[in-house]
C-alpha cells in the first residue's frame, strides 16, 4: 500500500514550504516504512535468537512482557527499530515547529481571527491546576505537551498537536484527524438506535478532532469538549471557527468537571484514559456516572487491556511506555474497566467492549486528497498489528449506559 | 519571525532512552535519519521543479532522459563525485595516512609530555 494520505487544511494548520513539507512528508513515510518494513522483522529475531538467548542466561523461558523485553533491549535489530522509531517522533515534532516558527505571528492572529467564527463558549479556567499525569512529562515527546511552560504556552501548541497528530496517525484518521470521534457517532446511530443525545461532552479533546463530528452528526446537540491543556482548548475553539461549527470548549480536568450532575447525555472520551493515572480513571468513570442523565451513555474509545493478548504482543503494545513518554500506557491496559464501570454506578449488564468501525472509507468516498480508495481500503480491513498505529477495522470502545 | 513572540520550546520533558550500548551511537543513528530526511527533501524539491517547468511548458524531466552529457559535464560530474566520496571518507584518508607516518596514542601522549617540559 502507498500511503498518499493528505491533511485537509482548514484554515488554521501552520503553513508549511514545500520544504518544510516536504520534510513532514519524509516523517511520514519513515513511520510507514518503520511499521511496514521493520516492524515484522521484531518476531522472528525474538523467536530465533533473543528468546534462546534469554533461555540460555536466565535458565527459564521468557514468561511474561517484562522478561520478553529483557531479552530483545540488548538485540541489535531491537535497539534499531526502537531507536528509530524514537527518533521519528522527534523529527516530526521538530518538522511542525520549523513552521510554526517560521509564521510566528501570522500564525496567532489567523487562529485568533477565526476563533470568532466559533459562537460556542470557551471558558479557560483561573489558576488552574494541572494533574501530575500530564505535567511531568511531554506525552508524545510533543515539546512543551498540552499545557506548555511559562512563556511557551500560547495557542500554537495546538497548532503542533494538530498537525503533528496527521503525521503520527501518518493520515489513518481521516483528512480532519476525526476517524476515532466520527467511528464512535456511526457507531451510536447504527446500534443505538432512538438515542439522539442532546447534550454532549468529550472530555480530554485536545483540539477537538474527535469532538466536532458529534456536531456534524448530531446538529441539534449542545456540544462540549474539556481538556486540561489551555492551548489546547483555545486552538479548539478556533478550528471549529475555521471549520464552521459552533462548539463549546473549556480548560476542565475530566476528573472533576464543572458541570451540574445529570447535565449530559452523552460522555465520551478518545483515547483519554490511557493518559490519565491509576487513581484519577476510576475517578473519570465516577464523574462520568455523575455528570450522565438517567438512561445516558458513556463511551471511552481507548486502548484494549492486555488480558486478551499474547505476552509479546503486550511487549511490542508497551514499548510506548518506556519510549514515548507514555506513563501509564502499560499500567491502564492491565486494569479491569468493566469492574470500575461497575464500581463507578453503571449497571453490569450494560458494560461491554465493543468495536465501532473505522470511518477511513468514508474519506475515500468523499475524495479527500490522497484517500485512494485502495489505501483507505488497506486500512479499514487490515487486521490488528500490534505496533501499528491504530487497530486494523475498528476502534474498541468501552460503552455503558446509566440506570434509567 | 518577529521580536514579540517565544520560539516553539524544542526539547519535550522527561529523560530521552538510550537505545544502543556503544557511546554516541543513538546521537549518530539520528544524524543518519536526519540525513535521510534532507535526502529525501531534495528528491522532492527536484521534482517539485520538474512538475513547475513542465506547467510552464518546459519539458525538464523528458530533457533529463535525452540530454548527451559532454566530455566538460562527464569530468564536473565525476569530480563532484569524488569529492563527495573524499569527504565522506575523510576518517578512513586520516587513518591511512597516520598508519603511514605510524602516529599512535603513546606517540600524541609523548608529545604533549616533552612540549610540558621545554
Amino acid at each position: 500500500m502507498l500511503n498518499t494520505f493528505q491533511q485537509a487544511d482548514h484554515g488554521v494548520l501552520p503553513e508549511a514550504t514545500p520544504e518544510e513539507a516536504a520534510r513532514q512528508e519524509f516523517v511520514k513515510s519513515l513511520k510507514h516504512f518503520i511499521q511496514q518494513g521493520i516492524l515484522p522483522g521484531l518476531g522472528p529475531v525474538y523467536r530465533t535468537r533473543a528468546a534462546k538467548r534469554f533461555e540460555k542466561e536466565a535458565g527459564r523461558a521468557p514468561a511474561d512482557r517484562h522478561d520478553i523485553r529483557k531479552a530483545m533491549v540488548p538485540d541489535t535489530y531491537f535497539q534499531h527499530y526502537a531507536a528509530v522509531n524514537r527518533i521519528s517522533q522527534e523529527l516530526l515534532w521538530d518538522s511542525v515547529i520549523d513552521s510554526i516558527d517560521r509564521e510566528g505571528d501570522a500564525l496567532i492572529e489567523r487562529t485568533t481571527a477565526a476563533t470568532a467564527a466559533n459562537a460556542g463558549e470557551l471558558r479557560i479556567a483561573e489558576g488552574f491546576e494541572v494533574p501530575r499525569y500530564v505535567s511531568s512529562l511531554d506525552i508524545h515527546c510533543m515539546p512543551g505537551g498540552y499545557v506548555g511552560r511559562p512563556g511557551h504556552d500560547d495557542l500554537r501548541l495546538g497548532a503542533l498537536y494538530d498537525r503533528g497528530v496527521f503525521l503520527y496517525a501518518m493520515g489513518y484518521t481521516g483528512p480532519d484527524n476525526d476517524d476515532m470521534g466520527r467511528s464512535v457517532c456511526h457507531y451510536i446511530k447504527a446500534r443505538l438506535k432512538g438515542f439522539s443525545p442532546k447534550r454532549i461532552l468529550d472530555l480530554g479533546c485536545t483540539v477537538g478532532h474527535s469532538t466536532l463530528p458529534y456536531k456534524e452528526l448530531f446538529p441539534e446537540a449542545e456540544v462540549w469538549g474539556v481538556d486540561v491543556g489551555g492551548p489546547m482548548v483555545r486552538f479548539a475553539h478556533a478550528r471549529a471557527g475555521a471549520m464552521g461549527l459552533d462548539v463549546n470548549f473549556a480548560q476542565m480536568n475530566a476528573e472533576k468537571v464543572d458541570f451540574p450532575d445529570g447535565h449530559f447525555d452523552l460522555v465520551v472520551s478518545h483515547i483519554l484514559l490511557h493518559e490519565t493515572s491509576g487513581k484519577a480513571m476510576p475517578q473519570i468513570f465516577r464523574e462520568c456516572h455523575r455528570l450522565l442523565a438517567p438512561g445516558g451513555y458513556m463511551i471511552h474509545a481507548d486502548l484494549p487491556p492486555f488480558d486478551l493478548m499474547d505476552p509479546f504482543t503486550q511487549f511490542i503494545l508497551d514499548n510506548e511506555t518506556y519510549y514515548n513518554n507514555e506513563p501509564f500506557w502499560g499500567a491502564m491496559r492491565e486494569l479491569d474497566q468493566v469492574k470500575l464501570a461497575r464500581d463507578a454506578g453503571f449497571p453490569a449488564e450494560t458494560i461491554r467492549f465493543d468495536t465501532a468501525p473505522m470511518a477511513v472509507m468514508m474519506f475515500a468516498q468523499s475524495e479527500a486528497a490522497g484517500y485512494s480508495a485502495e489505501a483507505s481500503e488497506s486500512v479499514a480491513e487490515r487486521d490488528f498489528v500490534a505496533g501499528e498505529f491504530a487497530p486494523g477495522g475498528g476502534w474498541e470502545v468501552l460503552i455503558a449506559q446509566k440506570q434509567d | 519571525m518577529t521580536d514579540e513572540i517565544a520560539p516553539m520550546l524544542r526539547s519535550a520533558k522527561g529523560k530521552r532512552p538510550s537505545f544502543y550500548e556503544t557511546p554516541g551511537l543513538d546521537q549518530m543513528m539520528s544524524m543518519i535519519m536526519v540525513l535521510a530526511g534532507e535526502v529525501s527533501v531534495l528528491a522532492d524539491q527536484v521534482d517539485l521543479m520538474q512538475r513547475v517547468a513542465a506547467e510552464k511548458g518546459l519539458d525538464l524531466a523528458g530533457g533529463m532522459k535525452t540530454i548527451t552529457l559532454d566530455q566538460d559535464a562527464l569530468e564536473a560530474r565525476e569530480a563532484r563525485r569524488q569529492a563527495m566520496l573524499d569527504r565522506l571518507f575523510y576518517l578512513m584518508r586520516k587513518e591511512a595516512a597516520e598508519a603511514e607516518a605510524q602516529e599512535t596514542s603513546e606517540g600524541y601522549s609523548q608529545v604533549i609530555a616533552d612540549i610540558a617540559k621545554g
